[in-house]
């Protein structure tokens, strides 16, 4: 079937009223999701699919998949708002997004998360209609290798997020470092930093991490503030409430930026949507004009993660869709849910179930216009979260937090982490520590790490596989280049004083 | 044997004869809680999940049975949940063979299986060895010899080194003399990818995850782990009949409760899983699934995992990893 007749079939399922009505139900169950921070798209999955078995696969996976993408979405909102991230996609996105709000742009910058949102996940859904095939080509041509010079890459741009002082950004990456290294080994099933602690041996999570420095942290440094603690101001009448043009026009190139880069990334079945919004926030970094004003609240740094991690499904549903391959926890469990409904997912499945491929890729299409849609008119009424006087917004945060942490795993334990992590966050905040490198090692290390000693493995100890392929090759080089890019200003400087 | 299994052994014997001959039969009161090791869209999960909806379809269960996932420290979280549910009869698990080696390399991975009350094995997870569909060896015997002709050069992605598909290198690389690298993937799904990209030449995969890809052409199987022919796979000889007689490391899946778990308890959850056996919605699960049906009862589980883990004890050994116990 060639692929206008494919889509033209496809929108003939998707705009059933059944399914229009499926479709909505998942964007509308996704955005909930992803607005409560810890409850993932992947557990509700997993709860919901029992209703789904008498439903037609078509429309199964179409509702499914809405709350895929729709969590995407919703995870912003608090991010934004609260400092709270409500998806671990969404975490880079409090540091702009964040001080936006205390800027009283809070309404501009939910608008930029749902535009950005939007454009890039139609980019992402395009991109994946019309060249899926070719594009699974290139995720399998990537190996450890390429995974290792892309994570390299991601780090690099640590030396962008580090702020005032670049020695204090890296001990904030080490300290990153060294936290996701917690937990067993993959190569020999050893544990490493566990203490003894069964609970450590699965590691740290990320989203326990982040709730903590970001959410907890802010409640701890506004109780200490001793001056008398300020409300966020609330956005007053509707232009302010939606981003003005000169925040749109900002951020042309990162929604750019976050379309592709969003989809790159996501094709890879190794890295995922957290990864690629953390490394599409730093390239908008390292090619703006303004770099030193990141993290004060550009709505550029909103845009481009928020863009990512939304393009990022239309590139995770190729591998699933071509290959039966399922590139992260939550395709997996649609997976498992098109095999639970007979559907056999594969490189044969564009062919033999039409109605499940085309059906979804169409209402792609229909859900980000449902999204958008839903969620521009919620701005104001979320906006509306931040007249609440902070002594009662504090507690709620606080307990939202700690249902957070307990709901990822169900354990108390992971409770006293996101304490831990706390009150860390809020004595680096004293310190003066950044605490973005932190979160970025985290979320990098990990992947990193096993992808520099898989790549040994298959070379044999020999160094030289990371440089002698081009794709590896060519971002290391860029990893370097950006390692260079803060000592820029200074060499102007030297040149200015010397002629 | 250690003390702790002994005297709950005993007291179970004890509870067993103290018991009236007439014994009230128990039943649940509140929901269960059905507690598995992975996550969402893990491998327990799905099992769990698929046992409960096949339970819930034939109407087995007079409560509701509830999943929860314990994640963390290949099954060492949810197992040791489980051991401090002692005498909680709500709570049941689901168990598979890394619950039976993590104990044997983890320090902290502190609960043995056997402590716990072994309920139902339900199924086996057979495996196929493949190739990518254009590697230039044909046959199981074409791979090995390639493999012994180059040391070290050949590469097999997989997951653990304590998985079904590591301990499978490890008996042929004792029984072939050949040495290739394995590289360990998180997911199935990298797995696959390094297979497919050519980034590999090997792996070990359930026929679920591989049955699409051999049917589109896309991979090749040279033999499948099982101790006899896969009905949707007969044209694939297994291991032994491709001429190499290596022991099966298996991947059993089953019920388990927390320990000392009281004989009218255990009654009832072993009608209930060898009804839930029969249920159409199970039926299918296996065969959706290219899963083999092995139901045994408790005591028969209890053997099967004590002779897993000296077999298990066995093959790490030889794969050099260090065991703690």
């Amino acid at each position: 079937m060639d692929i206008f007749a494919g889509l033209a079939h496809g929108f003939s399922v998707a705009l059933m009223p059944s399914n229009l009505l499926w479709c909505l139900v998942g964007c509308f169950l996704g955005t909930i999701v992803g607005i409560l921070p810890g409850l993932g798209p992947a557990a509700t999955i997993a709860m919901l699919l029992p209703m789904t078995y008498s439903m037609s696969p078509a429309s199964g996976i179409i509702m499914l998949t809405g709350i895929y993408y729709g969590a995407k979405y919703g995870g912003s909102t608090t991010s934004i708002l609260l400092n709270m991230p409500g998806e671990s996609s969404s975490v880079v996105t409090c540091i702009d997004g964040y001080q936006m709000a205390r800027k009283g742009r809070a309404g501009a910058a939910l608008g930029i998360a749902a535009i950005a949102s939007f454009i890039a996940g139609s980019f992402g859904i395009i991109a994946l209609s019309l060249m899926a095939p070719p594009i699974a080509a290139f995720a399998l041509s990537f190996s450890s290798p390429e995974y290792f010079a892309l994570m390299a890459l991601g780090l690099a741009l640590v030396v962008l997020l580090a702020g005032d002082s670049l020695v204090k950004g890296l001990i904030a990456l080490l300290v990153g470092l060294w936290l996701t290294s917690i937990g067993t080994d993959l190569f020999t099933s050893q544990s490493r930093f566990t203490f003894g602690q069964t609970s450590l041996l699965s590691g740290l999570d990320f989203m326990v991490v982040a709730i903590g420095v970001f959410a907890i942290t802010e409640v701890l440094s506004s109780i200490s503030d001793q001056e008398e603690t300020q409300v966020l101001p609330v956005p007053k009448g509707l232009r302010n409430l939606l981003p003005n043009w000169e925040e749109l026009k900002a951020c042309r190139f990162a929604f750019a930026n976050g379309s592709i880069v969003g989809f790159i990334i996501g094709v890879l079945p190794g890295a995922g949507a957290s990864i690629a919004s953390f490394i599409s926030y730093g390239i908008e970094r390292a090619f703006s004009r303004h770099p030193e004003k990141f993290g004060t609240g550009l709505p550029e740094g909103v845009a481009a993660p928020e863009g990512a991690n939304n393009a990022d499904t239309g590139g995770a549903l190729i591998p699933l869709l071509t290959l039966g391959i399922p590139g992260g926890g939550t395709t997996a469990i649609l997976l498992s849910a098109l095999v639970l409904w007979g559907v056999k997912p594969g490189p044969l499945m564009m062919t033999e179930s039409p109605d499940v491929f085309w059906g979804l890729v169409a209402s792609l299409y229909i859900g980000n216009v449902m999204l958008l849609i839903l969620n521009l008119p919620m701005v104001p009424l979320f906006a509306q979260i931040l007249r609440i006087p902070v002594y009662i917004l504090h507690p709620i945060i606080f307990g939202v937090s700690v249902i957070g942490a307990y709901s990822v795993a169900g354990r108390v334990f992971d409770v006293l982490m996101l304490a831990g992590f706390g009150a860390l966050g809020f004595a680096m905040a004293r310190l003066k520590f950044p605490v973005a490198p932190l979160v970025l090692g985290f979320v990098l290390g990990d992947a990193m790490e096993r992808a520099l000693r898989q790549s040994l493995m298959m070379s044999q100890g020999d160094l030289s596989i990371l440089i002698s392929r081009p794709i590896s090759a060519g971002m290391l080089i860029f990893a370097v280049g950006v390692l260079f890019l803060p000592l820029l200003p200074r060499f102007r400087r030297l040149k200015e004083a010397a002629g | 044997m250690n003390r702790r299994i002994l005297l709950t052994t005993a007291l179970a014997m004890g509870a067993a004869l103290l018991a009236p001959a007439a014994q009230a039969e128990w039943k649940p009161t509140r929901p269960i809680e059905l507690v598995v090791h992975s996550g969402p869209g893990g491998g327990n999960d799905v099992m769990g999940r698929a046992l409960v909806a096949a339970i819930d379809e034939a109407k087995l269960s007079p409560v509701r049975i509830q999943v929860s996932n314990k994640v963390g420290g290949g099954g060492a979280t949810a197992a040791s949940y489980l051991a401090d549910k002692k005498g909680d009869p709500h709570v049941i698990g689901i168990f598979t063979s890394v619950w039976i080696t993590n104990p044997l390399v983890q320090q902290e991975a502190n609960v043995s299986i056997r402590e716990l009350t072994p309920i139902s094995l339900m199924v086996l997870e057979p495996a196929l060895m493949v190739v990518r569909a254009d590697s230039p060896y044909k046959t199981m015997t074409e791979l090995m010899d390639a493999a012994k002709a180059n040391p070290g050069k050949m590469k097999q992605s997989g997951g653990s080194p304590l998985a079904r598909d590591a301990l499978v290198r490890t008996v042929l690389q004792a029984k072939t003399g050949g040495r290739w690298a394995f590289i360990s993937f998180p997911s199935g799904g990298e797995r696959i990818s390094a297979l497919l990209g050519g980034h590999v030449d090997m792996m070990v995969i359930e026929p679920q995850e591989a049955g699409e890809l051999i049917r589109s052409g896309k991979i090749r199987a040279l033999a499948q782990v099982t101790e006899s022919r896969l009905p949707d796979f007969k044209d694939i000889p297994t291991l032994k009949e491709a001429g190499f007689d290596v022991p099966n490391p298996p991947q059993p899946r089953g019920v388990i409760g927390p320990p000392g778990m009281a004989p009218d308890v255990l009654a009832y959850y072993v009608d209930l899983i060898q009804r839930a056996n029969k249920s159409p919605g199970w039926q299918k699960f296996l065969r959706d699934g290219i899963l083999e049906e092995k139901l045994l009862g408790p005591k028969e589980t209890l053997e099967f995992l004590t002779q897993t883990e000296t077999q298990m004890r066995g093959i790490l050994t030889e794969s050099g990893v260090k065991l703690v116990r």
